[in-house]
């Protein structure tokens, strides 16, 4: 009698031992720079930063100017949301297209958006004849709202896709106003999505230095101070202190958001709404939106006007000097394309890494997947500033050092979570019973992950893709710490033409930054369209 | 109703002691269940949800180890091998149909990776599709076909690998009535045409005694009764099958005739 020599097991010892050494590798580059950075704070590090009095009012500065714009963006990006999902109005793409156009620009971009506009030399303060006050917590919270509010809006819009119109027919059928089903329906079903907004927000804002580097003017926030120590005073230690603080309210943020998830983000929609129109309730809805394009616009807009004449606001003739200077001259040909591989790679590399990550967590039963899921969810937590700072206190004595695998192997760990999840649950949607049919019919399991998983999955796949490129692209967080002379960035020439005053080839680099990313967007679409097609 | 058994008749799949139990459960899943399935016969279990019953086709699949007891198949211990080596074949209850790929490309997809030429596959291929009358949905993606055409497509697929015992996990659950006394048919005739041994989970009386040459109904992880449709019927083993099988098949019964009875009041 002929006996096949595999056993069955609880487990199969190939899916542990993948899930083993994915945990392993994920925890080296995450959890490990974490660790070195906390040993690498000292006595001497808490005398540093505590000492001169700049730490406390870091501290306070951050919380004024982070709350304040979080809140504005909550706010302004709920009713942005409710605008497009709630109302009849028109152009609703053309509107959802411009409110995220603001992520797709480094978040220093903003700062000069908004010298360009209200700063000494700006076009408003020269038109009006006024003095500028943008510099300083204005700038700060103007520039914070700007480069925040399309995140919350994508979060906002998402879930009030999913809600169910049902129930709102049945309080209009029992006489409730509107106001009151607001309150009893619609703010408790987005009770938990509020919660996360506002933390998603909260974090993105404090530890971002681009705005507050640009329009902080004397007002310092902590992530400046981190940035000015470790970058500036190469001073790890005390940047290791304060990018302790950073990651109190990220880490808070990530758990929130891991204990909160959503039960209330149901899979399918009993009714989804109708929206009929009413005159009130759409002027409303046109007022918010046309309010909130004015406000990306009036950023964006300018970058145009600037890059192409002579000398903004005073000679308005058309140029392209700003162009040649900058690529030509400033040599920006080379930092662009290094930008792009950089971006391109890092979107290689990270849409492969956490599509298996993924997998595994999705569809291997291992007693290590839910292990794996945690740690593939710690990135979230680790703000690419303090991920930076990790790194370099690892790596700097190492080969990577100054190589753009160090590069693309930060920015992979510090967009990680995103694509992540993303591919997470579109892997669940998919039948669960394929691997089996796989097995009963002996197709091996790559086979069906390749030929029948994949395809079904392309529109994610997509999706996480561009994620990892476009993030890479206007980045200026953890490789500001990473990159030599070089290797760096594009997006890092937007702080250095800046700080000699060059801002019309800041302007320019924004604008390229900003056309490759529309690009490659503009790409992703059709990919998804023609995925959601096939 | 099917073949009729006696003891000359070979046995296909011989099941013994078999026992599940869960690390994170109490109860065991199965307790200590043994029974036959002779060659070429059409065997349901029955139970409600939670009996069991899943369980038991997981482990002749191969996609659960039992804790603790053997499987044969003609002769040969198969408890611990792989699970293309079984020559099984399964139709789950939702289908898993590769939704990118066609009709076709889903019924040749595995043949062409198990070395069959490509004429060799086509010929399969076109064959299948002729005979569940799916040819005019060669080159449709299964998000275009309704819940009995999948099904018929997964039956075929199945069919393709040439198994020798097949396993339906409750495959009718997601179909309509009409369409399910449809596949009721179709399933016999593959049985008949195909000459394999089905072996069918369901939790309808119906199903169960319209499709089987025996029937084994199952509750709290234990085997109840185990006999021909007939057997079960006449003679109940206890108080459970008599409720769950018989009252129940009774009850749709008087339903059924107060409906039609209904009709003709009216009419």
């Amino acid at each position: 009698m002929t006996r096949p020599d595999k056993k069955i097991s609880r487990y199969n010892p190939k899916h542990t031992a993948v899930v083993a050494v994915l945990g392993v590798v994920l925890a080296v580059f995450v959890v490990m720079p974490l660790v070195a950075l906390l040993c690498k704070i000292d006595d001497k590090a808490w005398q540093t930063v505590f000492s001169g009095g700049q730490f406390g009012t870091a501290l306070l500065n951050s919380l004024v100017t982070t709350l304040t714009a979080t809140v504005i963006s909550v706010l302004l990006a709920f009713a942005l949301a409710w605008a497009i999902s709630r109302t009849a109005i028109r152009c609703k793409e053309l509107f959802s297209t411009l409110f995220v156009l603001p992520m797709l620009i480094p978040s220093i971009s903003h700062g000069l958006g908004l010298i360009n506009l209200y700063g000494n030399n700006g076009l408003l303060t020269l038109l009006f004849g006024t003095q500028s006050h943008l510099y300083g917590y204005v700038g700060i919270i103007y520039g914070s709202v700007l480069y925040s509010f399309p995140v919350a809006y994508l979060m906002f819009v998402d879930i009030l896709r999913y809600e169910d119109s049902t129930v709102y027919d049945a309080a209009d059928v029992l006489g409730i106003s509107k106001w009151r089903q607001f309150v009893h329906i619609t703010l408790p079903y987005l009770k938990k999505t509020l919660i996360s907004v506002f933390f998603t927000v909260f974090t993105l804002i404090i530890t971002d230095y681009g705005v507050p580097i640009a329009v902080g003017g004397k007002v310092k926030t902590l992530s400046v101070l981190l940035y000015e120590n470790a970058v500036g005073q190469l001073d790890y230690s005390a940047g290791a202190v304060i990018g302790l603080f950073l990651l109190i309210p990220a880490v808070a943020a990530c758990l929130i958001d891991f204990f909160n998830k959503s039960t209330d983000k149901v899979s399918f929609v009993t009714k989804q709404f109708s929206t009929d129109k009413q005159r009130v309730r759409d002027g409303l809805g046109y007022t918010v939106c046309a309010l909130a394009s004015v406000l990306v616009l009036s950023v964006i807009l300018p970058f145009l006007v600037q890059a192409f004449t002579v000398s903004y606001p005073t000679d308005m003739h058309f140029t392209l000097q700003h162009f040649t200077d900058t690529l030509a001259g400033h040599n920006g040909w080379y930092f662009l394309l290094n930008s792009v591989l950089m971006a391109l790679l890092t979107a290689f590399v990270g849409m492969a890494t956490s599509f298996l990550v993924a997998y595994c967590t999705a569809r291997l039963r291992t007693p290590l997947t839910k292990a794996l899921h945690a740690i593939s969810l710690l990135s979230l937590a680790i703000p690419g500033l303090v991920l930076g700072l990790s790194y370099i206190i690892v790596f700097k004595a190492s080969f990577l050092y100054g190589t753009l695998t160090l590069l693309i192997l930060a920015n992979t760990v510090h967009f990680f979570a995103s694509p992540y999840q993303i591919l997470y649950n579109a892997l669940l949607k998919v039948n669960v019973n394929l691997e089996s049919v796989g097995q009963v019919l002996n197709v091996p399991r790559y086979r069906i992950v390749t030929d029948c998983i994949m395809p079904q999955c392309r529109s994610s796949l997509a999706e996480a893709f561009s994620y990892f490129f476009v993030n890479s692209m206007m980045t200026i967080s953890a490789v500001a710490f990473l990159s030599t002379n070089d290797n760096q960035p594009l997006s890092l020439l937007i702080n250095q033409f800046e700080s000699y005053n060059m801002i019309e080839c800041a302007t320019v680099v924004a604008l390229l930054i900003l056309t490759v990313n529309v690009l490659m967007k503009t790409a992703i679409y059709f990919v998804k369209k023609r995925a959601a097609h096939a | 109703m099917g073949v009729l058994m006696n003891n000359e008749q070979t046995v296909k799949l011989s099941v013994q002691h078999l026992t599940k139990h869960y690390d994170n459960e109490g109860a065991n899943a199965i307790e200590d269940i043994s029974f036959d399935v002779f060659d070429g016969e059409f065997l349901s279990i029955l139970g409600p949800s939670g009996c069991g019953k899943s369980t038991v086709i997981k482990i002749l699949i191969g996609l659960l180890a039992p804790t603790s007891g053997r499987i044969f198949k003609d002769g040969q211990d198969i408890t611990d091998w792989k699970i293309s080596k079984r020559g099984m074949g399964i139709v789950f209850q939702n289908y898993a149909l590769f939704e990118n790929m066609t009709v076709r490309q889903n019924i040749e997809f595995a043949l062409r990776l198990n070395k069959e030429t490509k004429p060799t596959a086509k010929a399969v291929t076109d064959d299948l599709l002729d005979k569940f009358n799916l040819t005019e949905h060669a080159d449709k993606k299964p998000s275009n076909l309704s819940g009995g055409q999948q099904q018929r497509v997964a039956i075929a697929r199945t069919l393709a690998m040439k198994p020798d015992l097949i396993l339906f996990d409750e495959p009718m659950s997601a179909l309509d009535a009409s369409t399910r006394l449809e596949l009721c048919s179709e399933i016999k005739r593959v049985q008949r045409e195909f000459h394999t041994t089905i072996v069918y989970i369901t939790h309808d009386q119906e199903e169960a005694f319209s499709l089987s040459d025996r029937i084994m109904v199952m509750s709290t992880a234990q085997i109840r009764q185990l006999g021909t449709p007939q057997e079960i019927i006449n003679h109940p083993a206890d108080d459970y099958v008599k409720s769950f099988v018989c009252d129940n098949l009774a009850k749709k019964i008087d339903s059924l005739n107060a409906i039609v009875g209904g009709g003709n009041d009216k009419a």
